[in-house]
């Protein structure tokens, strides 16, 4: 009888929470700047509010125990967003690119929040994936969907061919290689003229499915919803696998190397990790994700230029992670949104902002250091089982 | 395991100087004044250093010079002089570190997670569940707590448990008993006393400060002094050895 009773509090808990970020998430998004920095700080102070009062620990127990139920509300925010922005076009848009950002995050999340190896070179590989898919497409006419899977590849290939070097230096060195990875790239794409120089490339091609291009707007449930709509929900669905496949691999074998690598490389090794193939795994699979992310950006915009992968770029892509929470793949996805929303709403601010962009940034990580959502012990569930027979 | 004359030099100085050794099923203690090359000699078995010259042969095998990850594997792990943890980590996860070495899943297994994927990581945890059980079984119940929850012996424990959680054939101990009280190291030496009851083949190479611990449980002792071998005999003729009370006490 009480078990029951407790069970049911649990799951109430964690419907509360998922719909109140819900609801925080979706007031940030369609009010003013106030409106969206006081949901936001509001949201910050019931974070840090929970922790101060030692209720984390007790939802994300809740969260562990009812795991569908959260991710049911989640899904069903997701799937009915657009109709509650009543197709709001620059709304839609706003989401659609912290879909695309919150992809890159969760790749370098791999490398900085699991590994510790601050990769200061992100945009570099969001910007191969996107240039490989958009050149592909406009030069040699073949299909989108085929240009974004080149654009994960080609990118995956140079986090590996581009690792392999930078892993003979640790720490700070590894960083500044990445750093000039970074001012490589975009020198190179500056004085290549094939590649399109500063003019960028203009008309990538839309997706397309059975000849319904993407760029036209539907109609659905009797609501006419912008061209976005239907690359907002391409995004999230792409979005969700990643998620689902940083989740998995954070529970698994190789997240316990990765962090065993950040700890302490000495003893990794000695517990019989290969951390060349680890860490090269990291930065090939965080590449791939920036890469696959920066095809779905180039179909998406139609146009791209050397100034959307800079060095600025891979500079927010650091933030994100790390305002969101190292290590934690929803901290991760909510630090990417929050910070594309946040961008969007200084827009009032014109020349004054990324002064702003950065004070809020300070603020919230002088309120908490570890990110909004941290690292958390890693659960696998309930550790006895009395059916399973060890292998020795 | 055997090492041929085994040396390493650090700029001028032979922290290891032509060390032959050799271990067969049995428990021997290494000792030596500080700076006696004690621990680069772990150092050079596990792998962590690659040595200048000479062999390393385990099983039979010419290991010398392979990275500490293949040692790992072959069979030989570790602990460390500093009680070393991943300290972000809970205690079941140091645990599972340590099977890591016999994990048959690849990275695309880990994000596919068939079937043989989620059962090996079951019967992993099983397996580490009941190693703790055997050393100290209130740590079972602690299982998810972060290892900085809990008491240095128990931190000693867990070290030891993860090296040998994957039945390794050779046990490296760097001092397991420094920076605890007497009682708290009998209590390890009762513990490292079980690891041979359980697994009647492991060996073990344990460097100890302590003669009681010495003495209690080590079938040979191998002295070294300014990285030389200078005796490798009984725990009761070394204490007679002249050479070895000369590098002890001072001439």
């Amino acid at each position: 009888m009480q078990r029951a009773a407790f069970a049911s509090k649990n799951s109430l808990v964690t419907l509360l929470v998922s719909v109140l970020a819900c609801v925080f998430l979706y007031f940030a998004l369609v009010g003013s700047l106030f409106v969206a920095l006081t949901v936001i700080g509001l949201g910050l102070a019931l974070i840090v509010f929970g922790e101060y009062m030692g209720k984390a620990e007790a939802i994300h127990t809740a969260f562990g125990e009812h795991r569908i139920l959260g991710i049911a509300v989640l899904i069903m925010f997701v799937l009915t967003l657009p109709f509650l922005l009543k197709g709001n076009n620059y709304l839609l848009h706003i989401v659609v690119m912290g879909g695309i950002y919150s992809v890159v995050a969760l790749g370098l999340n791999f490398q900085m929040g699991s590994t510790g190896m601050v990769n200061f070179a992100t945009a570099a590989f969001f910007g191969t994936g996107a240039y490989t898919s958009a050149l592909l497409v406009t030069k040699f006419s073949i299909s989108p969907w085929l240009g974004t899977v080149s654009g994960l590849a080609a990118a995956a290939f140079l986090g590996l061919l581009f690792g392999i070097p930078a892993l003979k230096t640790r720490g700070y060195y590894l960083s500044l290689v990445t750093m000039a990875l970074q001012v490589i790239f975009t020198l190179m794409i500056i004085n290549t003229s094939w590649l399109g120089g500063p003019n960028g490339v203009p008309g990538i091609p839309a997706y397309n499915i059975a000849g319904f291009s993407f760029k036209t707007s539907v109609v659905l449930f009797g609501m006419k919803l912008p061209y976005q709509a239907n690359y907002y929900y391409l995004v999230f669905a792409i979005l969700g696998l990643a998620v689902l496949v940083a989740g998995r691999l954070y529970n698994s074998h190789v997240g316990l190397a990765w962090n065993a690598i950040e700890q302490d490389e000495i003893v990794a090794v000695t517990q019989g990790i290969n951390q060349t193939k680890i860490k090269l795994l990291a930065f090939a699979l965080g590449a791939a994700f920036a890469g696959l992310a920066g095809a779905l950006y180039g179909h998406y915009t139609s146009f791209i230029g050397v100034e959307n992968f800079d060095f600025s770029i891979s500079l927010i892509f650091i933030c994100m992670v790390l305002l969101g929470g190292m290590d934690n793949v929803l901290g991760v996805v909510l630090g990417a949104m929050l910070l594309t929303i946040v961008d969007e709403k200084l827009r009032d601010f014109a020349d004054y902002r990324m002064l702003m962009y950065s004070l809020i940034l300070i603020i919230i990580l002088l309120a908490r250091s570890q990110g909004l959502l941290p690292k958390r012990i890693r659960k696998y569930g309930k550790l006895r089982d009395s059916k399973i027979e060890p292998n020795f | 395991m055997q090492t041929e004359s085994l040396t390493i030099n650090f700029g001028g100085l032979k922290a290891v100087d032509e060390v032959d050794f050799a271990i067969a099923d049995e428990v021997v203690g290494l000792l030596g004044p500080n700076g006696s090359g004690k621990t680069t000699f772990l150092n050079l078995v596990s792998g962590i250093y690659r040595p200048t010259s000479g062999k390393i042969i385990f099983q039979q095998e010419d290991i010398t010079g392979s990275g500490a990850h293949v040692i790992r594997g072959k069979g030989i792990a570790r602990t460390f002089q500093t009680n070393r943890l991943c300290l972000n980590l809970s205690i079941i996860d140091n645990m599972l570190l340590g099977l890591y070495s016999k994990k048959k899943s690849t990275w695309w297994q880990a994000i596919l997670q068939p079937k043989q994927c989620r059962k090996e990581l079951r019967q992993n945890i099983e397996k580490c569940l009941q190693l703790l059980e055997h050393f100290n079984p209130d740590l079972v119940d602690k299982a998810y707590d972060p290892i900085t929850s809990i008491a240095l012996i128990d931190r000693r424990r867990i070290e030891i448990a993860r090296a040998i959680v994957g039945n390794p054939r050779l046990l490296l101990l760097d001092e397991p008993t420094a920076g605890l009280n007497s009682e708290e190291t009998t209590q390890i030496i009762n513990d490292i006393g079980k690891i041979r009851q359980g697994d009647q083949q492991i060996c073990m190479i344990i460097i100890e400060h302590d003669m009681n611990v010495i003495s209690s449980i080590c079938n040979r002792v191998v002295v070294l002094n300014a990285g030389k071998k200078i005796a490798d005999d009984t725990y009761q003729e070394i204490c007679k050895n002249e050479q070895v009370q000369t590098a002890y006490l001072g001439g």
